[in-house]
């Protein structure tokens, strides 16, 4: 197993680099499909993480993957529910039982960080998170001014120690799919852009949108202000041998969610020096780009070679490796819809479209494009590993 | 109390650290002359801080 485990290792590794391994790796961003694979509905895995980690473990089994994230549904509601956390829809109370969890955007009057705000933010960041945003966003936390309670007291203490027993708990899992599968865990540490996080966790996109237009320079100071931190989470969550990426989950911050104005001098300026400093610290980032930012392939092609790997979500593979393919390594690219809806034999001929038109020279990692849910098809993530495995032979 | 910048400057000095929420230097004014390895107090205070900034921003980030 050992040995499976170093080929995996290497051949993932070599790819992300940018170079030519022996076979095309596999990596597929599994999160509800696990469930349905395994046998439990949404409900077990997003609120039971050691059913979460056991469906992982059996799908790494039975599936010739080369790397898996150790839980990709990932946001545990036992969590949520300790903290008070009322922005999620959880299965079998906000939502069905084979639902996944959803996250809610408040309305832009009930945003949790108000527009006259800024200023709070910007001059301490960690502060204003602690004291201003988490009662907001939590039905347990008290406000400052408000008498404290047992359940504020609670949340922070079964709070934590959740957070702490969930994060010591990837290690073991991590063991675990060595161990038992082989199998890599495929990445390490996260990070957001910080105009992201202004809308995905404060602002909503609404009122981001409106603060672009009518309060621009409080936004750029407020990304500013979050940039050291959003650096300081994603390095301390990173992998300490530099073999896995940081992985950015990019959401709202293209183009046409933003002009390309705010992309270029907003989003891309308080995001590239975070992208450059992680690698001049020897971690590469994946960049899994949800959505379509074709529109900016330019800007991603200035960071340094091998400083990233590019995941295609919605935008079309074959241009994004015109552009960045000699850069960068990519991943994804096989459509959602085709593994839902699709037959094993049109999963087959995508895969081979994908393998000899972005894949044929090394540097590329078969993936759908977003994260696969319960609506996956089991034969079609079969017909996806198989024949990659057979045909993706270098 | 500021974090580094980085050469181009591209980093903004923070009040407070990254991975800080209340400074030694804040908690040492409230202490009576320390005797001993003043060190280690600081160390371990910044270690457990760093836990309650791990807290407040991976609820921000990750859940």
């Amino acid at each position: 197993m050992e040995q499976l485990y170093a080929e995996r290792l290497k051949r993932y590794v070599t790819a992300m680099r940018n170079e030519k391994p022996d076979k095309v790796p596999i990596r597929p961003f599994v999160a509800e499909f696990t469930a349905k694979y395994a046998g439990y509905t949404c409900q077990d895995v997003t609120h039971d993480y050691e059913k979460a980690f056991d469906a992982v473990c059996k799908c790494a089994a039975d599936f010739d993957w080369d790397a898996v994230v150790g839980n990709m549904v990932y946001v545990w509601t036992g969590l949520t529910q300790a903290i008070g956390l009322k922005y999620y829809a959880v299965p079998g109370i906000d939502i069905p039982v084979d639902t996944g969890f959803q996250y809610l955007e408040p309305s832009e009057e009930e945003a949790f960080m108000r527009v006259d705000e800024y200023d709070a933010l910007i001059e301490d960041p960690t502060g204003y998170l602690f004291n201003v945003w988490l009662p907001r966003v939590s039905d347990d936390v008290s406000a400052m001014d408000e008498t404290t309670s047992y359940r504020n007291n609670l949340s922070f203490l079964k709070g934590g120690m959740a957070m702490l027993s969930y994060f010591n708990a990837f290690g073991p899992q991590g063991e675990r799919l060595r161990t038992e599968s082989g199998t890599v865990s495929a990445i390490a540490g996260i990070l957001k852009a910080p105009l992201d996080i202004l809308a995905d966790k404060l602002r909503g996109y609404i009122g981001l949108c409106n603060d672009l237009l009518e309060r621009r320079d409080k936004v750029i100071a407020a990304c500013e202000s979050l940039m050291p931190h959003l650096l300081h989470v994603a390095l301390s969550g990173a992998d300490p041998d530099k073999n896995v990426p940081i992985t950015i989950w990019m959401h709202r911050g293209c183009v046409p969610f933003i002009s390309e104005i705010d992309f270029r001098e907003i989003y891309w300026a308080t995001l590239k020096p975070i992208i450059e400093e992680i690698w001049a610290r020897g971690h590469q980032v994946l960049f899994y780009a949800e959505g379509d930012w074709n529109h900016h392939l330019k800007s991603f092609a200035e960071l340094p070679d091998q400083s990233i790997i590019y995941h295609i979500d919605q935008a079309d593979p074959f241009e994004v490796h015109r552009m960045l393919g000699d850069k960068f390594c990519l991943s994804g690219g096989l459509p959602n819809v085709l593994l839902s809806f699709g037959t094993p034999d049109e999963v087959r001929d995508y895969c081979k479209k994908l393998i000899d038109g972005i894949g044929r020279d090394g540097g590329y990692i078969m993936d759908s494009s977003a994260i696969v849910q319960n609506d996956g098809k089991v034969e079609n993530i079969r017909a996806m590993t198989d024949f990659t495995r057979e045909y993706g032979v270098y | 109390m500021s974090e580094r910048q980085t050469q181009d400057g591209t980093f903004k000095e923070t009040k407070v650290k990254p991975g800080i929420c209340i400074p030694w230097d804040e908690k040492l004014k409230e202490l009576p002359e320390i005797s001993g390895d003043r060190d280690i107090f600081q160390k371990v205070w910044e270690d457990n801080e760093a836990l309650a900034y791990m807290y407040i921003w991976q609820c921000l980030l990750s859940f």
